[in-house]
């Protein structure tokens, strides 16, 4: 049976699975839209790769993305690590001379800055959404155009149009008055890659020292347009690496081959998750006047997990009170 | 029964609650506070208050809007300027009115104008328009607003010997200066910076300390530098800083940079703040020519973790690579 490292990256709007061998090579990715439905898309998306290349052995799991903890307690983690360090280490991986990486994801966009092979720098995007995928998402779907064509119109465009990308509301009636007045969908197609480029570098890139290599992932790496729009604004050379679109969860791969040198046994629950029936409960505690709000996951008659309790009265309840978010 | 003066738990107590409660004290008055930031005071504030202001100003509405009922008075002082020629948040200033606009039913206001822009001297008429709604005799209140100031003294000299200050004192049991106190467990410190309202109130800033200790950092903030000190290092600045919280949190981040003595700063910043975004700048420079890692946390209305917790964890990350890695080249020669 063959042996592989499991990476798993629950994000917003991806939840992507990669298996990679002891040699970091990828063997299987699929990349899965989450559709709000983190638990069902697991179970899908591990059911799709066993049906694909049949039960393999699982050396070790690590799981990575906004909805990290949910992947470990479903499908059983050996390292949960943020996405940011799985980036790092992803990116590190494909070149290790890499000095800048770029990620733009469905819900936040980062930049980290890499001298000497460490990470000594890096910032996300703040509250707003404005500039990630979602936003062009949504506006690609405003347009009428397949998000997948979105990059290909851009390039298109002989003289793109400006619009606004400090706000996404703002972007978006901008754009409207934009095709009221009869510009053509190349030129707004590329007017919002450009906007989305300098909203991210005015705010995620602020001050800080982008240096080549650089290198582009996350799902938007798909899209040449920005790409495009990021080279001109940089004016350098920007690689979108072949896996650009599951480097978090490669990333996370890597962290738990190195965590698996420590020990014996992965913490992988095995492929009969796949039968198991999950059951989540939301409920609001009543507490005191905090009412945080309170996840259950049942797998059966037994808890798996409860978090979302700030004072940890139901986490603790099952003893294990480590694994809180919310 | 006595008079009750109520303080909301928000704003300026985080600064000079002990001040206050024991000069109310020693005028033989019961002070009431609110409960520490909960839900219900989250959403009643931001349900009452103006949507423009920061989620600090919106809370501390829904900390008066608990008092209104329980107490005879509340105390909102119009903070103009606690130091000579500086001065507070144009949102401090307007806090008193803000809040009489905003809330219906409420009980009187002491909201008595603190401004010291041309002399420390002008308190004393403050302290006696506060102290006049109690006692009548000019000299008892004088006296009880001395004696709290030693008081006061005494609480600035603890926070400024390591111990992070007030409202931690419950919430962080084991750093509280009234059970035994440990003043240095892990040998290695981050900087907590941001307005004080911002970093002793766990529930804004999802007790942020605790996940630091959790991940085995000590933690300082800008309360615990001296003042002479904080003020030494702001001083430095081309031009002259004129907001008190600026002077403190620029000057005590200058001077704890400089000394090198912290692995990191974590900025906690309420969204759409105005000195922030002067302060922050100042600060991010000045750490960057260190070498001196720093990150910004962006705080508004969502109640949701993740956000949070990823940037801390990522932050940490950072740190102990990049420590690991000088260790390495260390060895290496």
């Amino acid at each position: 049976m063959d042996k592989y490292y499991m990476g798993i990256d629950v994000g917003s709007v991806s939840t992507n699975i990669i298996l990679m061998d002891e040699e970091k090579k990828v063997h299987y990715k699929k990349y899965f839209r989450t559709q709000g439905k983190p638990i069902e898309i697991l179970k899908e998306g591990i059911n799709n790769l066993v049906e694909e290349i049949g039960e393999v052995e699982i050396l070790g799991v690590g799981a990575t993305g906004s909805g990290r903890y949910l992947a470990n307690i479903i499908v059983g983690a050996d390292i949960v690590k943020n996405e940011i360090t799985a980036h790092a280490v992803a990116g590190l991986n494909f070149n290790p001379h890499i000095r800048t990486i770029i990620e733009i994801g469905g819900q936040d966009s980062k930049i980290v800055i890499i001298r000497d092979g460490i990470v000594v720098d890096f910032a996300m995007n703040t509250v707003c959404a404005a500039g990630t995928g979602s936003f062009l998402d949504r506006q690609a779907a405003r347009l009428g155009i397949d998000i997948s064509d979105f990059g290909s119109l851009a390039l298109k465009s002989k003289s793109p149009v400006r619009i606004a990308g400090r706000c996404a509301v703002f972007a978006e009636s901008d754009m409207i008055h934009k095709q009221q007045l009869g510009h053509n969908q190349y030129d707004i197609a590329k007017g919002l890659c450009d906007a989305l480029v300098r909203n991210y570098l005015s705010n995620v890139g602020k001050g800080k020292e982008i240096l080549e290599p650089i290198l582009f992932q996350g799902g938007v790496a798909a899209n040449i347009g920005i790409k495009k729009a990021f080279e001109e604004a940089l004016n350098m050379d920007v690689i979108v690496p072949d896996n650009y679109d599951v480097m978090g969860a490669i990333g996370a791969a890597i962290l738990a081959q190195e965590e698996m040198k420590n020990k014996r046994k992965t913490n992988f629950r095995g492929f009969e998750i796949l039968n198991m029936d999950y059951k989540v409960k939301g409920f609001e505690c009543n507490g005191c006047s905090n009412k945080c709000e309170v996840v259950e996951i049942r797998e059966k008659d037994k808890v798996l997990a409860r978090y979302g309790d700030k004072c940890g009265k139901w986490s603790s309840l099952i003893g294990d009170n480590s694994i809180k978010l919310a | 029964m006595s008079i009750k003066v109520g303080i909301p738990r928000g704003m300026f107590y985080f600064d000079y609650y002990f001040l206050w409660k024991n000069f109310f004290n020693n005028l033989g008055v019961d002070v009431i506070t609110s409960p520490k930031t909960n839900k219900d005071i989250l959403n009643k504030g931001v349900e009452l208050c103006v949507d423009e202001a920061c989620l600090p100003i919106k809370i501390y509405h829904g900390h008066v809007d608990y008092l209104k009922d329980k107490v005879d008075y509340i105390f909102i002082p119009k903070m103009t300027s606690i130091h000579k020629k500086e001065y507070c948040c144009p949102k401090h200033i307007g806090l008193p009115d803000m809040i009489k606009n905003n809330i219906r039913n409420l009980p009187p206001l002491i909201d008595t104008e603190i401004n010291l822009k041309k002399s420390h001297k002008n308190i004393k008429s403050s302290v006696f328009h506060i102290g006049k709604h109690f006692k009548k005799n000019s000299k008892t209140i004088a006296e009880a607003f001395q004696k709290a100031y030693r008081q006061y003294q005494e609480y600035i000299e603890m926070t400024t010997s390591k111990i992070i200050p007030i409202d931690i004192n419950t919430k962080y049991k084991e750093l509280s200066y009234i059970t035994n106190v440990k003043k240095e467990n892990y040998g290695r410190r981050i900087m907590v910076l941001g307005h004080s309202y911002n970093i002793y109130d766990y529930y804004i800033n999802m007790d942020l300390i605790s996940k630091l200790n959790k991940r085995r950092f000590d933690v300082v903030t800008a309360e615990m530098v001296k003042e002479n000190r904080s003020r030494e290092y702001a001083a430095r600045l081309p031009k002259r800083m004129f907001w008190t919280h600026g002077q403190r949190i620029v000057g005590s981040a200058f001077a704890l940079i400089e000394e090198k003595s912290i692995s990191g700063i974590v900025y906690v910043s309420a969204f759409g703040c105005g000195l922030d975004s002067v302060l922050i700048d100042l600060i991010e420079r000045k750490a960057k020519e260190n070498r001196i890692p720093f990150t910004l946390l962006t705080l508004d209305e969502q109640t949701g973790e993740a956000g949070i917790n990823t940037r801390v964890e990522a932050f940490i990350d950072m740190l102990e690579w990049r420590n690991r890695d000088e260790i390495d080249l260390s060895t290496h020669g």
